[in-house]
C-alpha cells in the first residue's frame, strides 16, 4: 500500500502529538515516579466485605503498612528512648491476645491498662475501658471504639484537654484519629505528639522509611498516623475454624457443631448482634441488659444523644474471643463461662435494652449445662492461630 | 497545511460521522425517558410511625411499640395499562430499608424509565432466587440481614424484614418481639421443608412518567395491616420470636400480602439533570 506523502505527514503529526502530550505528564518529577510505593493488596476472601474502610488520602501500600508495624512496636513512640518511659501501642495491643492486652498480661494484671507515669498520674491514669481488638478493622464502616465515637459522621477537631489544636489532621474521623489520640491521652500512651516527632525523626532508620512510604523523608504527625493506620488496616482474621469450615477446610467437632447450630437458633440468638456474617460481628450498638441504672460516660448515647443508645456499646467481634478476656466495655466477666451464665440466666431488664435482647423478662435464654459447653466449644472454633502468630502482625527483630 | 486537509484528512473526518449517523434508528426516536424515586415511609393508621412509645394497639388487644424496621424490596416492575411489565433495576435490583438509616428511605433507581403512563407497580416484599442466597451480600446493612443456614438452608440467606418492639404481656410487663420474617424451615415426618414466604404485592396506581422528569413514589408500609388481616396476631401467642415458627410467619406475611403496602403519593420532582 502505498502512503501518501499527506497521509504520512498526518500520521508524523499524530505521533508527535502523542508524545508530547504522554512524555510531558511523565516528566514532570521522574524522581517521583522512581519512588512510588507499591500498592498493598488485602487477601481476597469468599464472604467478607468488599467495601473497604480505607480513607482516599491514604492508600494502602506495601511501604506504609511496613512503617506502619515498626511504629506500632516501638516504644519510643512516646517520645522518649528511656527504657522506663517507653510506650506505644503494642505494649497493650498484644498480638497473641487478638492485640487486646489480655487478662494475664503481665504489665497490666487483669488487662486493665494505664498511661505512662506522670506527676498528675503517679500511677498512671487508667483506661477508662478494656479495650477493643485490633483486626478486621478495615471491613468496619459503623465507627470504632466501644462507642462509635471516631466515626466519618464526627466532625470535631482537636482537643482542649489534650492541648491538641482544633485543625487537620486532628480529627476523629477515623484510624488515624486514634494515633494522635492514642499518643496524647493520659489513659493511654501520656505522650506528647511534639516529642514523638522529634523522637522518630532522630532515629536513624525512619526518614529512609518515611521517603518510601510518602515520598520524602519528612516525618509528621500526619504520617505517622496514616501509617500505622495502615498496619492496622492490614491486620486481617479469616483462618478460625470456623472460617475454614465454611470454606469446606474443616470439619468441625460434634459439640462444635451443635454449639454452631445453637449460636445460630432463636434459643440461643447470639446471630443476631454478633453473627450477621462472617466477621462475626454487626459493628452495631446494644444495650445488652448488663445493667438497669446507668451513668457510664462514655456510652453510645454520648454519640448519638438518642436515649436509646443508653447504655449501649459495640458489639464485637467474637472471633478469637478466646484470647480477648476479660470481657465486656468494663471487663466484668473473667472468662467465657461468666459471658454465657450472664446471657443464659443473668440479663437485667432496663426501659433501654434493645428488644433484640427477647428473653430479658426470662432473665436470659435458659441454656442447659449441656448448651452451655457446646455453645463454649463452637466460640474456640473461633480463634484464628494464624493470625496471632502471623510474623506479617508482629514486632520487627531489630526493634529494641 | 492546506494539503493535510485533503481527502485523507476528509476520510478520516467523514468515517466517525457516519458510523454515528448510521448507529440513528428508528427507536432514537421515541421520547426521552424519565427516573423514578421511591421514598419510603411506615405508617400505623395511615399516620407517620411514632418509635418507641407504647402507643399503639393491635387488633389482638395488645399494646406495642415500634423500635426498629428492616427490610428488603427487590423486583421492581411498573405495570402498563395492558398489563405488560416493564422490569426496572435490573443492576441494583434489591434495596434494603432501615428505619435507623435516613439514606435508606429514598431509592434512587438507576433505570431509564420509558415515558409513558402506567396502571401501577409491583414488587418482591423480600428477596427471592439469586438474591436470597447465603453469601449474596457481604457488606453491611445488607449483610447484617443475614437469615442462618441452619433455620433457611442454602436459598433462605436474609431476613426480609426485622420489625423490633415492646409489647404489653400479659402480666404487663413491656416485653421484646422481633417480628422476623424469611424463609421457614419445616420438619415433616423426618423430612426438612424450606418454605419462601416471600410474596409479590401490587399496588395499583397511575403512575405517570414525563421525559426528563424524575416521578416521586411514596410508598407506604402500613404496619398495623402485618397483624389484623386476616390473621388476628397476638403477641401473647406467638411470642417474643418467631423465625422457627412457620405458622406465625404464615399468618403474619398473609396479612401483609393482603394491605400491608400502598402508594400514598406520586409527584413529579424536577427535572432530570438539569
Amino acid at each position: 500500500m502505498k502512503i501518501t506523502s499527506d497521509l504520512k505527514y498526518l500520521i508524523i503529526a499524530v505521533i508527535a502529538v502523542f508524545l508530547v502530550v504522554n512524555l510531558s505528564g511523565c516528566g514532570e518529577n521522574p524522581t517521583e515516579m522512581q519512588n512510588q510505593p507499591t500498592p498493598y493488596e488485602l487477601p481476597d476472601i469468599p464472604g467478607f466485605p468488599k467495601n473497604l474502610n480505607i480513607p482516599a488520602d491514604n492508600p494502602m501500600t506495601v511501604e506504609g503498612v511496613e512503617l506502619g508495624r515498626y511504629l506500632f512496636y516501638d516504644g519510643r513512640l512516646a517520645g522518649s528512648s528511656h527504657p522506663d518511659s517507653m510506650m506505644t501501642c503494642a505494649t497493650c495491643h498484644v498480638q497473641k491476645n487478638a492485640f487486646e492486652a489480655g487478662i494475664d498480661n503481665p504489665r497490666f494484671p487483669g488487662g486493665k491498662t494505664r498511661g505512662l507515669p506522670s506527676a498528675e498520674y503517679p500511677e498512671g491514669k487508667e483506661t477508662p475501658h478494656y479495650m477493643l481488638p485490633l483486626f478486621n478493622l478495615v471491613y468496619n464502616h459503623n465507627g470504632y471504639l466501644w462507642n462509635g465515637w471516631v466515626s466519618e459522621e464526627n466532625q470535631k477537631l482537636g482537643s482542649e484537654a489534650y492541648g491538641v489544636p482544633a485543625e487537620e489532621p486532628f480529627n476523629f474521623r477515623n484510624l488515624e484519629s486514634l494515633v494522635w489520640m492514642t499518643i496524647e491521652a493520659p489513659h493511654e500512651v501520656n505522650g506528647d505528639i511534639e516529642k514523638s516527632v522529634r523522637m522518630i525523626e532522630s532515629i536513624d532508620k525512619y526518614p529512609p522509611m518515611f521517603e518510601k512510604a510518602f515520598g520524602t523523608p519528612e516525618v509528621n504527625i500526619d504520617r505517622m498516623s496514616k501509617a500505622i493506620a495502615q498496619f492496622l488496616r492490614s491486620i486481617v482474621s479469616y483462618n478460625s475454624k470456623f472460617h475454614r469450615y465454611l470454606r469446606q477446610e474443616a470439619t468441625l467437632s460434634e459439640a462444635e457443631l451443635r454449639g454452631h447450630n445453637l449460636f445460630f437458633s432463636e434459643e440461643a440468638d447470639c446471630f443476631h448482634c454478633h453473627g450477621g456474617s462472617i466477621l462475626m460481628t454487626t459493628n452495631e450498638y446494644f444495650n445488652n441488659a448488663k445493667d438497669s441504672v446507668f451513668n457510664e460516660e462514655r456510652d453510645r448515647f454520648v454519640v448519638t444523644g438518642d436515649p436509646l443508645d443508653i447504655g449501649a456499646y459495640k458489639a464485637p467481634s467474637l472471633l478469637n474471643i478466646e484470647l480477648t478476656a476479660p470481657y465486656m466495655h468494663d471487663g466484668r466477666f473473667k472468662n467465657l463461662d461468666e459471658v454465657i451464665d450472664f446471657y443464659s440466666e443473668g440479663l437485667v431488664y432496663s426501659e433501654y435494652v434493645h428488644p433484640l435482647m427477647k428473653n430479658v423478662r426470662e432473665g436470659g435464654v435458659q441454656l442447659s449445662d449441656q448448651e452451655k459447653e457446646d455453645l463454649k466449644a463452637f466460640l474456640l472454633a473461633l480463634t484464628d492461630h494464624q493470625m496471632v502468630n502471623d510474623p506479617a502482625y508482629s514486632k520487627p527483630s531489630d526493634l529494641p | 497545511m492546506r494539503q493535510l486537509l485533503s481527502k485523507h484528512t476528509l476520510i478520516f473526518l467523514l468515517v466517525p460521522i457516519l458510523a454515528l449517523v448510521s448507529s440513528c434508528d428508528p427507536e432514537e426516536s421515541k421520547p426521552a425517558p424519565g427516573s423514578l424515586e421511591i421514598n419510603f415511609n411506615h405508617l400505623e393508621n395511615n399516620d407517620e410511625v411514632v418509635f418507641d412509645e407504647m402507643r399503639y394497639h393491635n387488633a389482638a388487644g395488645n399494646n406495642y411499640e415500634i423500635t426498629e424496621i428492616q427490610w428488603f424490596i427487590s423486583d421492581l416492575y411498573l405495570i402498563t395499562g395492558d398489563g405488560e411489565r416493564v422490569a426496572l433495576s435490573e443492576e441494583d435490583f434489591a434495596h434494603y430499608i432501615d428505619t435507623n438509616i435516613e439514606s435508606t428511605l429514598t431509592w434512587q433507581l438507576p433505570d431509564d424509565i420509558p415515558a409513558g403512563n402506567y396502571a401501577g407497580l409491583a414488587f418482591t416484599f423480600g428477596l427471592k432466587g439469586e438474591k436470597n442466597l447465603q453469601g449474596y451480600f457481604t457488606d453491611a446493612p445488607e449483610a447484617n440481614m443475614a437469615w442462618p443456614i441452619t433455620l433457611g438452608g442454602q436459598n433462605g440467606g436474609y431476613h426480609y424484614m426485622k420489625l423490633n418492639g415492646f409489647w404489653m404481656n400479659e402480666q404487663q410487663q413491656r416485653t421484646p418481639f422481633n417480628f422476623h420474617l424469611g424463609v421457614g424451615k419445616v420438619e415433616d415426618a423426618g423430612t426438612t421443608n424450606f418454605v419462601q414466604n416471600w410474596f409479590e404485592y401490587i399496588v395499583s396506581s397511575p403512575i405517570t412518567v414525563r421525559s426528563n422528569r424524575t416521578t416521586s413514589i411514596e410508598l407506604a408500609m402500613n404496619v398495623e395491616e402485618w397483624f389484623q388481616n386476616p390473621n388476628i396476631y397476638d403477641h401473647n401467642v406467638h411470642g417474643a420470636m418467631i423465625m422457627q415458627n412457620q405458622e406465625a410467619m404464615a399468618a403474619g406475611v398473609e396479612n401483609g400480602a393482603n394491605g400491608g403496602f400502598s402508594v400514598v403519593s406520586i409527584s413529579e420532582k424536577n427535572e432530570n439533570n438539569q
